[in-house]
Parts: C-alpha cells; sequence; structure tokens
C-alpha cells in the first residue's frame, strides 16, 4: 500500500518535489546548453514532411546537432503554435506553417526569424510563393517553402472498369475537363457503380479541390474577408452541393480513421489529389497498390495547400534552426523527399531535374508524377491567403458535412457565413 | 485543488452530513489504524467483505440476480476486451463484417510501433513521474492541512474549511488561460512537467476527506499525552498523526494517482508530443496523420494497462476507498 | 514512521464527531510551537491554491473584460467593458453548447444513476466473489477518458462499426453516430455512463450496507416483498446519498470536455460539424485555443462559473429540504 511509512513518505514527498523543481524532471534541461555544447533542435510538423533519414543525415554532418520531430494534428500543430507565440515560450525550434495559415502569422512577423536576413537563396522558388510568406512591404520573410500541392485526381483503375468508365489517364482526364463535368462524370460512375462505392470521399475535399485554380477566395487582394460575396466561393459550393446531392459522396470525414477505411476498402472511386496526398493514400491503404492511377485535374491547374518552415524567435537556439530550416527546404533536400514521401518541391529549379521531371509512382500504376504536377502548378494562379484563412476553410467544410449529413444547404451556407464572420470578429 | 476535478472526484458527500447511528465508527480505532474487534471501522468493513447488514435478511441472491450481475461485468469488460481484439489484428480488421471477436497476431508488434511513433516510452516514465510526485503531494498537504483543521483550534478555522468545502464546487479548469499564460509566460514551462505537477499538488477534496477521517480516528488524549511528553507539533504530526493517518493516505493516495494519470485537459495544453504524458501521447496516436485505428487502440491498451494492473493489486483498497468516501463525512 | 517514535499507547479515543473535540491550546503544553503553528500547517494548501487556482480564477474575470484575440496585434490589453458578455448573451452557438451540455447531461446522469442504483441492489447481497464482482463493475472507471472516446469512436464507427452491426442483425439501418443530435448524444452519454456507473453503483452500495437490518426484518414482518422493501426502506434512506451523486453528476456534466472532443474525428473542438455535441467546455477551449479569443473565451469561462454555481445552490437548497424532512 501507499500509505505504509508515512513518515518517510512525507520527507520523500519533500525531497521529490524540491528535486522536481531543480531539475524540471530533466525535460527541460538539455535546452539550456550553451552554444559550443550539443544542441537539441526540435521540428514541429504536422505531417509527413521531412524523414528520420534526412535528420539522421544532418546530425551526421553536424555532429553535437540532435534533431527531434514534434507532431501533432493539423489543427493541433497550427493552434499550439499560436498559443506558444501568444504566451513566448514552447513553440519548437523549426516550425512548419502550412500555407492556409501562414498568413495568420504574418501579422505577428516580428516572432519569427527573418529570411531575408540569413542570407538564405530565395533564388530557389518562385516570386510567387516568396511572397505568400513575406510581409506585405516584402522586407520580412518569415517561412522557406517546403512542398508544393498541385493538384491531380487519384482514381481506382479497378472500380473505374467495373463501372464501364475508361481506365487510361488521357481518357479519364478527357472525361471531366472542368469540375461540372467531374460531378457529371460522377452520375455516370454511381449509374454502374459496384455496390458500396461512390464517386468521392467528402464534400469538403471537393470543395478544396475545386478553389484550388481560384486566384482569390475567401479575401481580396487588400485583405478583406469576401468569402461571402465571391462567385468563386458559391460556385464551388453550390457544385459539391449538388455533387451531394446526386449522392456522389462517401460523407467520410477527411483525415480521420473512417476516410482511411475508405481507402482502404475502396468505398470511393476517386479522390482530389494534391501531390501531398500520394504519401496519405500509400501509408493508409498499402494493399491498395496498382489500383489506383492518376489523371489531370479539372480545369487543368491548382494548388491545395504546401507548407513553409519557420523559425520562432523564441526559440534558444536560432541560428543553428535557421541553418536547418536553410538545409531541410534547400533544393537538393526536396528532391529527397519527393523520391521518399511524395511531396512536390516548391523549388521551381527541381522541376526540370531528371529526378523529378522522369519520375513515375509505380504504387500509382507508374503515373509519370514527375509531370503531372509541374504542369497543373505551372497554369495555376498565385493565391491569395488572409490571417482566417484557415478557420473559414474549416466553416466551410464543417458546413458541407451536415449538408452531407442532411441539412439543408441553404441554412448550412448561412451558418457557414456566421461561423466565418464569428471568426473574424 | 487546481488539477481540473474529474467527474466524481468530489466524492464527499458534503451534502450528506453525520448521519445518526454511523458517526462513531472511526472512533473504535485505535491509534496504529487497527480497529477494535467490536466493531470493525467503516474502511475495513467496507474494504474488507462489506458485512451489510441487509443481507442476513434478504438472503442469498437468486439465479436472475447473478445472471444480471454477470451482464453487467460483461458490460463492464467488453470495451477494454474489444480495444485488445482490434489492437491484436491489422488495420483492415476494424471494417470486417461481422467484426472480429477474438483477438489476433499482432498485438506486441503494434505495441513495439506504439513505442517508437507516440513516444510511450516517455509517456509512461513521465505519467509515473508526474502522478507520483503529485500523489505524494496531495498526500502531503491533505494531511497536514486535514491535521490541523481536525484537531487544532485556530482563528478563522471554521471559515477556512468552508472555504476549502466550497472550491471542490469551482472547476478550476475555469482558469485555464492565465494558467497557461502563467506557467509558460512567466514561468517558462512550455513542454515541461512541472506545468501538469504543480497545478496539481493540493486537492480541497484530499483536505476534506483527511479532516474528516482524522476528526474520528486520531484521538484526542493521544495528542495530549504526546503535547505532555513535550513533543512538538511537527513531531506529532510526524509520530502521531501520520501513522493513525494512513489507511485514509493509502486510499487518497490512489484516487488522486488513477486521477491524475487519467488527465488529459491540462496537459493537453502544456505538453506536446515530444515530451507527453500517457493521455497525450494515446490522444497524438489517434490523431496522427496515419490514423491506424489497431494502433491507437493500441496506445488506449498501452495506456490502460498500467492502470489495470494498480486496479489489480490494490482493487480492494480502491473499492473501499470509494465506498468509504460515501458514507465518511 | 519513525521507527523512534514511541508506540503510541492504545487509549480510547476521546473525539467523538459530533462533539467538538477539545483544543490544544499553547497553554496547556508549553513547548507546543506558536499560534502560527497551525497556520503553517494548512499554508502549502492555501499558498497552492491561492496560486494555481485562485489567481487565475480572478485573472480570467480581468481577461474577459478584454478584447484579447492572439491574432490580433496589440489586443492584448484592450479595456472593453462588459462587451464580450453582452456578445455572449447573443451568441447562439453558446447557446447551443449550453443546450447540448444539459441536454448530455440528463442523457447521461439519469440512466447513469438508476442503473447504478439497480446494480447496487443487485450488489447488496451474499455473493460469492464479491471482491471479483465489485472490481468488474468498477473496471470502467480506471479507464481514462482518451481510451473511452477511441474505443467508443470505433465500436460507434459508422461503416463498419459493431454497434452498427448488430443494429443490423436486428434489422435497423445503420446510424450516423457522429452527427444528428438524438444519435451524437447517446454516443457521448453512452461513454459517460459506461465510465460512472460503476463508481456510483459503489457508493450506492456503501450507503445501502449502512441501512439498519431491523428496519428490513421490520418490513419482512409486515409482509413487504423485495421490490416494496427496496421502494419504501432502501430508497428513502439512500436520499441523501442520491441527492449528493445528483450533484456531483451535474457539477461532472457541466464540464464534459473529453469525451466529445475526442469523438469528433476531426479534432478542430466543433463537437459535430453542426455543433451536435459541442459542450460548453468544449466551445470555451475552441475560442481559446483553436480561434484564440482569450478575452471571449474567459467571458464564457466566467458565465459557466455562475451557472454552476446557481446549480450547485439550487441543489443545496433542495439537499437542505431534503434533509429537513428526515
Amino acid at each position: 500500500m501507499l500509505g505504509t511509512r508515512a513518515g518517510r513518505t512525507a520527507a520523500l514527498a519533500w525531497i521529490t518535489a524540491t528535486a522536481v523543481l531543480m531539475t524540471g524532471c530533466g525535460s527541460s534541461s538539455d535546452e539550456e546548453g550553451d552554444s559550443a555544447g550539443p544542441v537539441t533542435l526540435t521540428v514541429g510538423v504536422f505531417g509527413d514532411s521531412f524523414t528520420p533519414e534526412l535528420y539522421r543525415a544532418y546530425e551526421a554532418a553536424h555532429p553535437g546537432v540532435k534533431i527531434k520531430e514534434v507532431r501533432a494534428d493539423y489543427g493541433t500543430h497550427h493552434n499550439n503554435l499560436q498559443a506558444h507565440l501568444t504566451s513566448g515560450a514552447g513553440a519548437a525550434d523549426v516550425e512548419l506553417v502550412e500555407i492556409g495559415q501562414i498568413s495568420g502569422y504574418l501579422g505577428q512577423s516580428d516572432k519569427f526569424v527573418n529570411f531575408k536576413d540569413t542570407g538564405v537563396d530565395v533564388a530557389q522558388w518562385t516570386e510567387a510563393k516568396v511572397a505568400q510568406a513575406s510581409t506585405s512591404d516584402g522586407s520580412r520573410l518569415i517561412g522557406l517553402p517546403t512542398d508544393t500541392g498541385g493538384l491531380a485526381i487519384c482514381y481506382r483503375t479497378d472500380l473505374f472498369e467495373k463501372a464501364g468508365l475508361p481506365t487510361k489517364p488521357d481518357e479519364v482526364s478527357a472525361l471531366f475537363p472542368t469540375w461540372e463535368k467531374y460531378v457529371e462524370a460522377g452520375r455516370t460512375f454511381l449509374a454502374a457503380a459496384p455496390k458500396g462505392t461512390v464517386w468521392f470521399d467528402a464534400a469538403g475535399n471537393l470543395f478544396n479541390g475545386i478553389l484550388g485554380n481560384e486566384a482569390q477566395t475567401y479575401y481580396d487582394s487588400s485583405g478583406n474577408v469576401v468569402a461571402g460575396q465571391n462567385p468563386a466561393v458559391k460556385k464551388a459550393w453550390d457544385l459539391a452541393v449538388e455533387a451531394v446531392k446526386a449522392g456522389e459522396s462517401a460523407k467520410l470525414s477527411a483525415f480521420s480513421a473512417e476516410w482511411n477505411t475508405g481507402f482502404q476498402r475502396g468505398q470511393f472511386a476517386t479522390v482530389t489529389c494534391p501531390a501531398w496526398m500520394l504519401g496519405y493514400i500509400r501509408t493508409n491503404a498499402p494493399k491498395t497498390e496498382g489500383k489506383w492511377d492518376i489523371a489531370t485535374v479539372p480545369g487543368g491547374s491548382g494548388n491545395w495547400g504546401g507548407s513553409f518552415a519557420t523559425v520562432p524567435t523564441q526559440g534558444k537556439h536560432q541560428k543553428q534552426a535557421v541553418e536547418l530550416a536553410t538545409w531541410l527546404t534547400a533544393s537538393e533536400q526536396a528532391i529527397t523527399i519527393y523520391k521518399t514521401l511524395g511531396n512536390f518541391p516548391s523549388a521551381v529549379r527541381t522541376w526540370t531535374s531528371p529526378e523529378v521531371a522522369d519520375a513515375k509512382d509505380a504504387f500509382f500504376s507508374d503515373a509519370p508524377v514527375g509531370t503531372i504536377f509541374p504542369a497543373s502548378l505551372e497554369k495555376a494562379p498565385v493565391q491569395v491567403y488572409g490571417p482566417q484563412w484557415g478557420i473559414i476553410n474549416t466553416a466551410f467544410g464543417n458546413a458541407l458535412t451536415t449538408v452531407e449529413k442532411g441539412t439543408d444547404p441553404e441554412k448550412a451556407w448561412s451558418k457557414a457565413l456566421k461561423d466565418v464572420a464569428a471568426a473574424a470578429g | 485543488m487546481s488539477r481540473p476535478p474529474a467527474h466524481g472526484e468530489l466524492d464527499v458527500p458534503f451534502g450528506v452530513g453525520p448521519r445518526p447511528g454511523r458517526s462513531g465508527t472511526g472512533a473504535d480505532r485505535s491509534p496504529e489504524g487497527h480497529a477494535s474487534p467490536r466493531e470493525p471501522s467503516a474502511l475495513r468493513r467496507f474494504s474488507r467483505s462489506g458485512r451489510g447488514p441487509s443481507r442476513r435478511v434478504r438472503g442469498g441472491p437468486g439465479l436472475a440476480t447473478r445472471l444480471l450481475l454477470g451482464l453487467v461485468i460483461v458490460m463492464s469488460a467488453f470495451p477494454l476486451y474489444w480495444s485488445v481484439v482490434v489492437a491484436s489484428h491489422d488495420q483492415a480488421a476494424i471494417s470486417h463484417y461481422p467484426p472480429v471477436v477474438l483477438p489476433g497476431p499482432h498485438l506486441w508488434e503494434h505495441v513495439r510501433t506504439a513505442f517508437e511513433q507516440a513516444n510511450f516510452a516517455k509517456a509512461l516514465w513521465n505519467s509515473a513521474v508526474v502522478c507520483g510526485v503529485i500523489t505524494l503531494a496531495v498526500l502531503l498537504t491533505s494531511t497536514l492541512a486535514g491535521f490541523a483543521f481536525a484537531r487544532l483550534r485556530f482563528r478563522g478555522r471554521d471559515a477556512m474549511l468552508g472555504f476549502v468545502v466550497a472550491t471542490m464546487l469551482v472547476p478550476t479548469q475555469l482558469g485555464v488561460i492565465p494558467l497557461y499564460i502563467m506557467v509558460t509566460r512567466w514561468f517558462g514551462w512550455a513542454n515541461d512537467l512541472r506545468a501538469v505537477i504543480l497545478p496539481a499538488v493540493v486537492s480541497a477534496f484530499g483536505v476534506f476527506f483527511m479532516r474528516q477521517y482524522l476528526v474520528t480516528a486520531l484521538p484526542m488524549e493521544l495528542l495530549e499525552a504526546a503535547r505532555i511528553d513535550g513533543a512538538s507539533t511537527l513531531r506529532i504530526y510526524r509520530s502521531v498523526v501520520l501513522p493513525v493517518a494512513r489507511p485514509a493516505a493509502a486510499v487518497l493516495g490512489l484516487l488522486t494517482f488513477i486521477t491524475a494519470w487519467n488527465d488529459l485537459f491540462w496537459p493537453l495544453i502544456v505538453l506536446n508530443s515530444e515530451n507527453p504524458t500517457v493521455q497525450v501521447a494515446i490522444s497524438s496516436l489517434a490523431a496522427g496523420v496515419t490514423v491506424d485505428y489497431s494502433l491507437t487502440l493500441t496506445g488506449a491498451v498501452i495506456g490502460t494497462g498500467p492502470m489495470l494492473i494498480v486496479f489489480l493489486l490494490l482493487g480492494r483498497q480502491i473499492i473501499g476507498g470509494i465506498m468509504q468516501g460515501a458514507v465518511k463525512a | 514512521m519513525t521507527p523512534s517514535a514511541p508506540a503510541p499507547p492504545s487509549v480510547r479515543p476521546g473525539g467523538v464527531p459530533g462533539r467538538r473535540a477539545p483544543a490544544l491550546r499553547g497553554g496547556r503544553a508549553p513547548r507546543q510551537g506558536s499560534v502560527l503553528t497551525p497556520y503553517a500547517l494548512v499554508s502549502p494548501f492555501f499558498l497552492c491554491f491561492a496560486v494555481f487556482s485562485l489567481f487565475p480564477l480572478a485573472f480570467t474575470g480581468y481577461v474577459s473584460l478584454t478584447g484579447w484575440n492572439t491574432r490580433r496585434e496589440g489586443s492584448e490589453a484592450t479595456f472593453v467593458g462588459l462587451e464580450n458578455y453582452r456578445h455572449l448573451v447573443a451568441d447562439p452557438d453558446a447557446w447551443n453548447a449550453l443546450r447540448n451540455t444539459i441536454g448530455i447531461g440528463m442523457l447521461s446522469a439519469v440512466p447513469q444513476l438508476l442503473l447504478a442504483l439497480w446494480i447496487a441492489h443487485l450488489l447488496n447481497g451474499r455473493l460469492r466473489g464479491r471482491l471479483f464482482v465489485r472490481m468488474g463493475v468498477l473496471v470502467p472507471y480506471i479507464t481514462s477518458v482518451a481510451s473511452v472516446a477511441i474505443i467508443f469512436n470505433g465500436l460507434f464507427a459508422r461503416d463498419f462499426g459493431p454497434v452498427n452491426w448488430l443494429l443490423g442483425l436486428a434489422g435497423c439501418d445503420p446510424v450516423d453516430w457522429h452527427s444528428g443530435l438524438l444519435p451524437s448524444w447517446t454516443a457521448v452519454s453512452v461513454m459517460v455512463i459506461w465510465r460512472w456507473t460503476g463508481y456510483n453503483a459503489l457508493i450506492y452500495l456503501a450507503a445501502m450496507q449502512a441501512i439498519p437490518p431491523e428496519l428490513y426484518e421490520a418490513a419482512a414482518i409486515d409482509g413487504a416483498g423485495g421490490w416494496r422493501q427496496f421502494l419504501h426502506i432502501t430508497i428513502p434512506s439512500l436520499r441523501p446519498t442520491i441527492i449528493f451523486t445528483v450533484i456531483v453528476s451535474t457539477i461532472g456534466s457541466m464540464q464534459l470536455f473529453g469525451e466529445p472532443y475526442l469523438f469528433d474525428l476531426t479534432r478542430n473542438a466543433n463537437g459535430g460539424a453542426a455543433r451536435e455535441y459541442q459542450t460548453f467546455v468544449l466551445y470555451i477551449y475552441q475560442q481559446f485555443w483553436f480561434n484564440g479569443r482569450y478575452g471571449y473565451a474567459s467571458a464564457l469561462a466566467w458565465a459557466l462559473f455562475l451557472i454552476i454555481v446557481v446549480i450547485v445552490l439550487v441543489n443545496l437548497v433542495l439537499a437542505r429540504r431534503v434533509r429537513g424532512e428526515d
């Protein structure tokens, strides 16, 4: 029993309590090393962005540096970062920020290292890409681009065949030159679909895909929230609603366990596929290898997602962190990541390198990913983001989910706008 | 008490009050905490074999009762059993129709993966440290204050005790925003176990629980005798109060440990996956990039395992403690 | 216990509750510490409590009067008076969260306590393997909220969950437990019920065993059967305990967080796409952690505090009245 020898217990309590206060349980003591000593750098991520092999390679080249990865899901990761910025402590040395979130942090750019001063080679990326992580006057750059989310459509060749649809990428791409045609093709598929299969995974993901080819979505170029007035948003919404009403959605909650099950069981025939989605599918549904292929995205181009590596100034090892972030985002590493994870590099100069341009993905029936994604990105517009972009996007995603569950679309739309107003307020 | 009080932490029946006919229970206790043979203490009665008086009237349970109880136990245990089943299959098994009902071969492999992916080794160690320190600290602060409230007279005592009882009603997790600012911005304890430990080192429930126990179990004469021998208050605390408090301290310690082990809200805010407690590790497994359901449930199994072991070893005391809490006071 | 300490003499105790214990005064034992000693003994508790509970609570009150939003630079110290509270009263999401909290609270507390009463009744008899049975009933209590939520998420999965499979066997359509008020409330409530019923059953059992057997004997002589004994002796004798568990369950359900938070697969603290099971604490958490609206979240926190105080006061008044009747 815990209570035996109570006297000693009490003494032990004091000793332990004191010890804990002094040492912090050993958890933070390694943060205090001077710059000469061994340094542990933390990298905060929300997905598979870097690989353990990369970290080990960096450690090997930089004796005295150890790298630890801090993981959380997308929402938690960004909320934690915000809270850590607010409280001034707790952020990782290198923090990944997603494109939909980066402008939210631009307003607090003084809390991040300005990469304009670090001598990083910004010519690796397009100006537009760099601009997304820069303050409006261009004086500060808070994030280095990692990957980018060029769009495509991944589809199940086996299900297409059973439904009597063509299976070759060219023919499939020809099925849906526009998003309207994509929804129409869904109807054709459903008419002869194998039991238990529908056209796509979730309305929210379709919505994101449609908006991926729009320059302006929730913000105009002067930074005002225009989500409710922008016809492009309403058009994407209406199309997604139409698809839901036609029964094309598997109504799965994206990035959840059930969504993964959907991949494994083949509950849907197509999915909007930013480059980083390939890695998701590969890890979540390994047994579907060879059943997938990749077609051109409706509209021919688009972008969804992609990230930046930032260095919060609250970190104790800024110099080393900047060095690490610069290395992790450099073109050579971007190519390595591309080859192992499938995340498509932001660095344009890599696109022409044979390692990227000639790449085929065996998991996806040897699809020529090295040409699909650059093609999609080259024509993609430069998108405008704003501070609450992520929250607004979540609000629309939630509203579409309620439509999938049977809520009247009109009501769901006005509820989404209310949530947007509340978030902006 | 600043740990967000879990549901049921307040199991002191403040609304119940001393019931006639039962108030003398603890008084028959000798200082070592042994019950006198004539009337066993409430603690012993319920932790032993609960000789409820009523059974003499009602007689043994019928077959129906036994079957129903069996059903209740099956319902209680099934979710845990099912989690082991799913954790021991590969992740495709979750979507099998009809569902799998027997354990598969992959449990060990999943446990290893969980340990690699979610930092479970560190999480288990962290949780052990956090819960151990919290438990010891709560016991210490509770016995000290409980002793003072039970057996010392001082100005403002009743008001202060009333205050302690009242604070049990305050959902302290509502102070979470300043608490967060405080421990991270002011103390610099982000991702630091101290941020989880310190706010939980006192428990109003613990103070009240110990006070209620000591007020009946700690004989006045013993204190007087010690005083006449010239013992200081601290000495009395050490050599008289603590030994007497032992049985109650044991159950308080167990309940505190369980509550601390299972706490999620606050650790989720101040810790990250690099330095997690078990609950944070479980929830980060469930929210990972690749949500592998059997792996997630493996996390739940790992997190529950140590508690199950504690429960199997000390279930008698835990049950005694809960029932004790219900009758005491 | 220090080995050198003298074995305490075995004396008959004098401190009988109900009679005020004689105090230890400095005058009676000259070598006792100063009058400050008692304060020193209670000081660790009050010190820690002040720093980690009282101060944050008061500070929350202050923050609730500011427009602090982490996504707006310089909003930290902007005093906005009662603006947040005005906003709160007109915020449909706050009312929605309150409704969900009360709804889920009722849906979980009532069956939970009734079930507990029934199980306690079953347990209150001569049983072989008594300890085993009690432990079996209590197993859910030691399972963490995180584990419970994860497990039940699987059990309640829409497409391949065992619960829907069973429903299918019974000829029912599968239910989407993550949406719609009734299904989602039921699912969340089931988690709460599963975790806490055994615990409450043991509390009731303890109280049942304290009922003097003479009452049952007398009733048996009067020819009252088991059920009538239960209704007319057990329940009335248990009234104070029942009130106690009702209060505790009420406070617990007002603070419900972990179950609904983890039940939502998207983890954005929205409590379902249409906020079907977003409880009040979950809403506070969302405003605080996800939307960075520290000022508004603090106002919500204080509102919840006031609501709980009111509920507890009402409960206490009721409890006093019941006790007065006895």
